[in-house]
């Protein structure tokens, strides 16, 4: 009986702190003036504008999905199955740019390429107007979405083809020589990894608003955020909202229908894995994985680096900001705390299966996830922006709603998979013996869960950061983090105290990463 | 002689899993390797077909050296060897067809040729009605024919098999030790057969090799290791 109430309790949260919002913005957008009324929807639609933005916005999502699977797909393969060199470290450099703010990638380009930037210093002014030609529209917006994007791809790659029975590649290589081997049998098995992994590549595309709005690229999400913040008309930034919710749920739907059925068996093998030797190619291949990580990660890291290396900047640069960084750690904590306590209730629930509805559950939260965060954010407003609710809507709890909407089903997947290493049988053999549901929680569950809860809350930590799009939306004055802090100054500060809020901001992301990459060395040592 | 093997060694993180065989099959005999778990039969199956390569020793295959000295000189796919393995390895995203076709296409044998060796081979091993269907949608005993189908498609010098039969019912295990007995002698194919059931062993092979930590103990026909594991100081079972 506890467990169901405290089950309940998690279910019911998520449902009031993220689907709630989303209902009732999508119900206010059909009332205008008091009456049930397509109008928003009309005026919407009826401005070409709005047609330009949303092609703009598929072109770009297709163009993002298919160089970062393009690029991903060998990348993670190089990584997980061959003797490449230093293949940790070039790891951890692609996935830098993932864990950053994208604009702060986007600004680091611009002072790299941008018309005045070191390029243009360096080679002259006509290089520099051509440079800044090709960052500042469609061809900047892809580059850096794809170097964000990217480790996404290859993770899930790496992860899926450590999933395939080895048996079936040796029995392949028989006949075979490796690259048929790899292109017959390894990537067709893991197929269903890459399309999950372009379709997260998709959606994410779809909702970021950071880097197209400061690439001067238009596309649809911004349109609802400038409708909100530079008009303040409510109606129309939650109509321009809902095309975008609406095209969130299609592709999952489909996801749901037709590559849910095509998943293979995977077998949890014990037999080692077979690391390809690239014998003579090995330098080849050596020197193009370097490129790319020097054009993707250390370039941006170091243009951040040399242009704030003065004293003076970053004195300025925390004068300007130390309320906002201090706020940033303590909401990001929060927040991270709310996930993994959340995450925890719901994971368990997703693995043991403890409600019939259970999987409803579930696409609940990866809807939420997969909603971009403006979306979230105009429906928290809608919702939570009444005389009653003030207390909520102007304080810190609308930042930490927006959070657990958003970022719960990571915490909730991460617990599944953690408790689907615990065997049932631990907890019943106590429950057996009469010990109650909070007794078994905190004796059984959660120091046996210990691993899992440590990095749901570092993954929520490093999520809840670097978040722009909720917070931007629905921050109460004088409750700015760190990322929007950056974002508003960058107009009209000097570019070397943007540049270390920018490292300041990545070195205080990197330490919980530390810490998670520490756990999960552990996690594989004691196995 | 088909395949030259001498004075082999294989250790993981110094504890030898093959201590030192020396073991040669001749054309068209069908060797069983006998031995408990962990003696190392894997280990030397595997570097048969080159994907481990033995610590010290050389193999011949077919009168070509494929490992010396600790390196692999030959790579799998050019050893000319058939191999099925215990859980069957067939790759659930091509059907049957795809499935027996996928080495003859790597060895770039023409389309027509391809076909008509697909069929002959469906027919020999009764699967002709299933040619389109998928792996999941075949039962036990059809997936093992097919494994088995797509070793021999490739006409190999020499066909491994490690413990192909052992997850199966022994009526169904019965039944395919004969289909797979029947099948060497029609194809005159070598064989290299490894179990740790004795029964299967003797009913298979034409010669028995008794394995045990990484050594040979007894090599000879179905009488002679009967008696040598009977005459066991203590009559462990292997
Ligand atoms: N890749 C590996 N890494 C480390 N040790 C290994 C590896 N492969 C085999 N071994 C060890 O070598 C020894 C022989 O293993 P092998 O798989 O050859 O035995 P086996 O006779 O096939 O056993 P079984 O009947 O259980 O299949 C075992 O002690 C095993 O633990
Ligand atoms: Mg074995």
């Amino acid at each position: 009986m506890a467990r169901k109430i405290t089950l309940w309790v998690a279910i019911l949260l998520l449902l009031l702190i993220g689907l709630a919002p989303v209902i009732s913005m999508f119900a206010k957008s059909l009332f205008v003036a008091g009456e049930l009324s397509l109008g928003n929807y009309e005026t919407l639609f009826q401005s070409e504008r709005e047609w330009i933005l949303l092609s703009n916005s598929f072109l770009l999502a297709g163009s993002v999905t298919f160089i970062t699977l393009l690029l991903g797909v060998p990348l993670g393969t190089l990584f997980s199955k061959t003797d490449l060199p230093f293949k940790k470290i070039f790891i951890i450099l692609f996935v830098i740019p993932l864990i950053i703010p994208s604009y702060i990638l986007a600004t680091a380009w611009f002072y790299f390429l941008g018309r005045s930037g070191i390029v243009a210093q360096i080679l002259g002014a006509n290089v520099g107007i051509f440079t800044s030609r090709f960052l500042f529209g469609f061809s900047g917006v892809l580059f850096v979405m794809v170097s964000t994007l990217l480790p996404i791809v290859i993770i899930l790659v790496m992860t899926y083809l450590r999933m395939v029975n080895p048996k079936l590649e040796e029995a392949a290589k028989l006949s075979a020589t490796w690259p048929v081997v790899l292109r017959e049998i390894s990537i067709p098995i893991i197929i269903p990894g890459i399309c999950l992994a372009g379709l997260i590549v998709f959606i994410l595309t779809l909702g970021e608003i950071g880097v197209p709005s400061s690439l001067r690229f238009d596309v649809f999400p911004v349109e609802s955020f400038i409708q909100f913040s530079a008009f303040y008309n409510f109606n129309a930034a939650t109509a321009a909202a809902i095309p975008l919710g609406v095209i969130t749920l299609i592709i999952l739907i489909i996801e749901r229908l037709f590559l849910r059925k095509k998943v293979f068996q995977f077998r949890v093998t014990k037999d080692p894995m077979i690391i390809i030797p690239l014998g003579e190619k090995k330098p080849l291949f050596f020197a193009a994985v370097a490129t790319l990580a020097f054009i993707i990660a250390i370039i941006p890291l170091c243009v951040l680096l040399i242009k704030s290396l003065s004293i003076s900047a970053y004195h300025e640069a925390l004068t300007r900001s130390i309320d906002s960084i201090f706020r940033s750690l303590l909401y990001a904590a929060i927040g991270a705390t709310c996930l993994t306590v959340l995450g925890f209730f719901l994971g368990y629930l997703l693995e043991r299966k403890a409600f019939r509805f259970t999987y409803a559950v579930d696409s609940i939260a990866i809807l939420l996830f997969a909603l971009p965060g403006t979306v979230i954010g105009i429906g928290l407003i809608s919702l939570w922006n009444t005389r009653a609710t003030n207390m909520i809507y102007a304080s810190v709890a609308i930042i930490i709603f927006g959070y657990i909407a958003q970022y719960t089903a990571l915490g909730e997947r991460i617990m599944a998979a953690t408790f689907s290493q615990i065997p049932r049988s631990m907890e019943e053999a106590a429950q057996i013996v009469g010990v109650g549901w909070f007794r078994r929680l905190f004796g059984i569950l959660i120091p046996l869960a210990k691993r899992g809860i440590a990095s749901i809350w570092l993954v929520g930590f490093i999520f809840c950061l670097r978040d722009l799009g909720i917070t931007m939306m629905v921050y109460p004055p004088a409750h700015d983090t760190l990322p929007v802090r950056i974002f508003t100054l960058m107009a009209n500060s000097p570019e070397e105290v943007i540049a270390a809020l920018c490292m300041i901001l990545i070195l205080i992301t990197l330490l919980p990463l530390s810490a998670l990459s520490l756990i999960i060395k552990n996690k594989r040592q004691k196995i | 002689m088909i395949v030259k093997m001498d004075h082999i060694f294989k250790s993981y993180d110094k504890i030898p899993a093959v201590n030192g065989i020396s073991l040669h099959i001749e054309k068209g005999e069908r060797v069983v390797i006998l031995g408990p778990s962990g003696c190392g039969k894997t280990t030397l199956l595997r570097m048969i077909a080159g994907f481990v390569s033995p610590d010290k020793g050389t193999i011949e295959i077919d009168g070509l050296v494929v490992a010396k000295n600790g390196r692999s000189l030959v790579e799998p796919e050019n050893r000319k060897i058939g191999m099925v393995f215990q859980d069957l390895a067939l790759w659930p995203h091509k059907s049957v067809h795809g499935n027996l076709e996928f080495g003859l296409r790597a060895k770039k044998i023409p389309k027509n040729e391809r076909n008509k060796r697909i069929d002959e081979m469906l027919v020999k091993t009764q699967m002709i009605p299933f040619k389109n269907n998928f792996p999941g949608e075949l039962s036990g005993g059809q997936q093992q024919r097919i494994a088995l189908a797509r070793a021999l498609i490739m006409e190999p010098k020499i066909l491994l098999m490690d413990e192909p039969l052992s997850n199966l019912d022994i009526d169904l295990n019965l039944l395919l030790r004969k289909e797979v007995l029947e099948l060497q002698e029609e194809l005159g194919i070598t064989m290299l057969y490894v179990t740790h059931d004795r029964d299967e062993a003797f009913s298979l092979a034409t010669r028995v090799v008794v394995m045990q930590h990484g050594n040979i103990q007894k090599i000879g026909n179905a009488d002679e290791v009967t008696k040598f594991l009977s005459e066991l100081p203590v009559n462990k079972k292997t």
